[in-house]
């Protein structure tokens, strides 16, 4: 059972132990039943890889949230400029309020969040109350023809109110890092104490 | 069977136990499926059998999912279990006579509690439904004796070694055991709201994670190998494989309750954690594929393979839709639909029931000496729970993508019903073709104890060409 650590990434036990493994692995009779001694294809390998990556770029609550008030903040001041009062067709009122509107506001949200003319003039004055209260839009989410408090709920701030706005990230992707570092560190050490992937049982030839 | 109940241990007939319980889980697979047929009929046609409460779908529902998860699914794990785990050791079962009378009170505890759930008497926490005593009766008579049987028989064995099938098996009645008793604490302590909430689903994730999937997937660590005569592929990917299980299957339960008040760093966590289940996924099928190098032609002529092999193919989009269908991106839509009751179908009638079939017809074959009756009947159970599945899955997929359409856009209620109407026909035709292969199967199998041909001592039961 002794270890070395001469070669990490090929075996991490002694000469001796590998080859009591060996005669162990190749004499043993599991009801038959016979084992190899390959590693795991480098495909394979990759897309586990994958995985992990796509485990914690996937479940961001960017990804699946409701719009924010504050999102269509732009589309309302700009729906009460004279440039735009005086189109009288909604199409061509609704792309001068795109182009005027959404400065410094995430693109990619409001195409995935679109709304029509008649959409804005439902939630205007909704925003516009909001607005003239002095709360953080952000706090307030659009849902069909109603801009409501974030059904969110965090941590409490020190005016005694929660916390409305989702973090992207919070301390469970953190836990998941050191989880996930932990659990590939042991079962590489576990597969390391194997004798070397070089080595075939001779069973299956 | 019942006359060995009370003789000698040692007078027991190596295998006694395992039959008994292979019959039994195919006897309640039967009554699972036929339950399932029914209530699915309810679905389809509104009219069919009403103003019986007993009769009525809530009664109905439960009994079924209990029916297949505690008959079906853990009665042919025990079965596996009970011959599997021997035939790895080289020596016997720790105790013939315990694994009797462990599958007696195992047949007597689920039918009264199918009773009691049938007559309306429920804890209301779905997959932990059982009021309180029998989930202790199930803990203290079901999984403790057949897991004591088991670690017995492993303990006692003739191998320095323990093959990665045995990992599995008493790995997954430990944490079944822990399942039982911590996920059903709610009743036992009357815990209530998030905590109830949560440990309701904990339970709920837990017996499919740490339970159904493992054992499954430890039954074609032994069916691919001993059929096909191949070594398995990597005793590594083998270590990957369990410990993922142990590791990530264990922690993403908060993932069922993404839009509950939990702490949301613990949803985050679910959240990852619930797609990692693919590497467990990733390293079985790579696994069992690689094992099957040179011998695909059995996929075809070999009953046994063709059930494993189809069973862990289904583990493929089984373990896509289950590790992304949680993520918050997916969850808000298809959530408490249709599209939930077809991965839970694939889980527990596609991946798991195929590999348990396959160690029910190679165990029973191995047993009793005798070849399977007939290939026919069997070609013909193999393709009517396939197609019968396919039908249930597919459209029962649909009728969830509708459901999240309407829930999302707030579409009446009832134009939501209309929509889904014929989704629920095409569920009653799956469901029953799945059932009617399962009557066939009980046949074969009944027909295999009585009129099959005798396997030679130190033959393989496929290793003699089918007569019918």
């Amino acid at each position: 059972m002794a270890w070395n650590f001469d070669k990490p990434l090929i075996t991490l036990c002694d000469a001796a132990t590998n080859e009591a493994d060996k005669v162990l692995w190749e004499k043993e009779d599991l009801g038959t039943i016979t084992e190899d001694n390959n590693r795991m294809p480098i495909p394979v390998v990759m897309l586990v890889f994958l995985t992990v990556l796509t485990a914690f770029a996937i479940t961001f609550p960017l990804w699946g949230q409701r719009p924010t008030a504050s999102l269509y903040v732009g589309y309302v001041k700009a729906m009460n400029m004279p440039e735009v009062a005086a189109i009288q067709d909604d199409d061509a009122a609704m792309k001068k309020i795109e182009e005027l509107g959404s400065a410094g506001v995430d693109k990619e949200k409001l195409d995935r969040h679109p709304v029509s003319m008649n959409d804005l003039r439902i939630i205007k004055p909704q925003i516009e109350a909001l607005m003239a209260k002095g709360v953080n839009l952000e706090e307030y989410t659009v849902v069909g023809d109603q801009v409501v408090l974030s059904n969110f709920e965090g941590n409490k701030k020190a005016d005694g109110t929660t916390e409305r706005i989702q973090p992207w990230w919070d301390v469970g992707y953190t836990v998941d890092i050191f989880y996930v570092i932990y659990f590939f560190t042991m079962v590489t050490v576990l597969i390391k104490r194997l004798p070397p992937s070089s080595w075939q049982p001779r069973h299956h030839k | 069977m019942f006359k060995y109940l009370f003789a000698k241990n040692e007078d027991i007939p190596a295998g006694s136990a395992a039959v008994f319980f292979g019959f039994s889980a195919i006897v309640w697979f039967v009554i699972g499926t036929g339950l399932g047929s029914f209530n699915a009929a309810k679905l389809a046609f509104p009219d069919f059998v009403t103003g019986n409460m007993y009769f009525a779908f809530g009664h109905m529902r439960q009994v079924h999912v209990h029916a297949v998860i505690f008959g079906w699914i853990s009665m042919a794990f025990a079965m596996a279990m009970m011959y599997i785990a021997p035939a790895l050791g080289n020596n016997k079962l720790w105790s013939e006579k315990l694994g009797l009378w462990n599958c007696m009170f195992w047949n007597v505890g689920l039918a009264l509690g199918l009773t009691v759930l049938w007559a309306g008497i429920t804890s209301g926490r779905e997959y932990s439904d059982f009021p309180w005593p029998i989930d202790l009766y199930l803990a203290v008579f079901v999984f403790i004796p057949l897991a004591l049987n088991v670690w017995m028989t492993v303990l006692n064995r003739k191998t320095q070694g323990i093959y990665t099938t045995n990992w599995f098996f008493i790995a997954s009645l430990f944490m079944v055991i822990i399942v039982f008793l911590v996920g059903n604490s709610p009743e036992f302590f009357h815990l209530s709201g998030l905590t109830e909430a949560y440990l309701t689903w904990w339970f709920a994730h837990n017996v499919l994670g740490l339970w159904i999937t493992p054992v499954a997937a430890a039954i074609a660590y032994y069916t691919v190998p001993k059929v096909t005569g191949n070594p398995l592929y990597s005793h590594r990917i083998g270590h990957l494989h369990f410990w993922s299980v142990v590791v990530f299957y264990s922690t993403p339960a908060a993932h069922h309750l993404m839009s509950a008040p939990l702490p949301e760093w613990l949803k985050s966590f679910a959240s990852v954690e619930g797609v990692l289940i693919l590497v467990p996924a990733i390293a079985f099928v790579s696994n069992i594929m690689l094992t099957m190098k040179g011998k695909w032609y059995m996929f075809v002529e070999n009953i046994e393979i063709r059930f494993t092999i189809t069973g862990c193919l289904m583990a493929i989009p089984l373990n896509m839709q289950g590790g992304f269908q949680q993520t918050r991106a997916i969850n808000w839509y298809i959530h408490g639909t249709g599209w939930i009751v077809a991965h839970a179908h694939l889980a527990l009638l596609g991946f798991s029931t195929f590999l348990e079939g396959a160690a029910v017809y190679l165990g029973l074959q191995t047993i009793m000496r005798r070849k399977l009756y007939s290939l026919t009947l069997a070609n013909m159970h193999f393709w009517l729970l396939l197609i019968g599945f396919t039908i249930y899955w597919v459209s029962m997929t649909i009728a969830g993508l509708i459901q999240g359409a309407g829930k999302i856009y707030e579409v009446p209620y009832i134009d939501v019903v209309i929509a889904e109407h014929p989704y629920m026909i095409a569920r009653w035709i799956g469901g029953t073709l799945v059932f009617v292969g399962n009557v066939l199967w009980l046949y074969n199998m009944w027909m295999t104890a009585r009129k099959g041909t005798e396997v030679p001592v130190g033959r393989m039961p496929h290793e003699l060409s089918y007569e019918r």
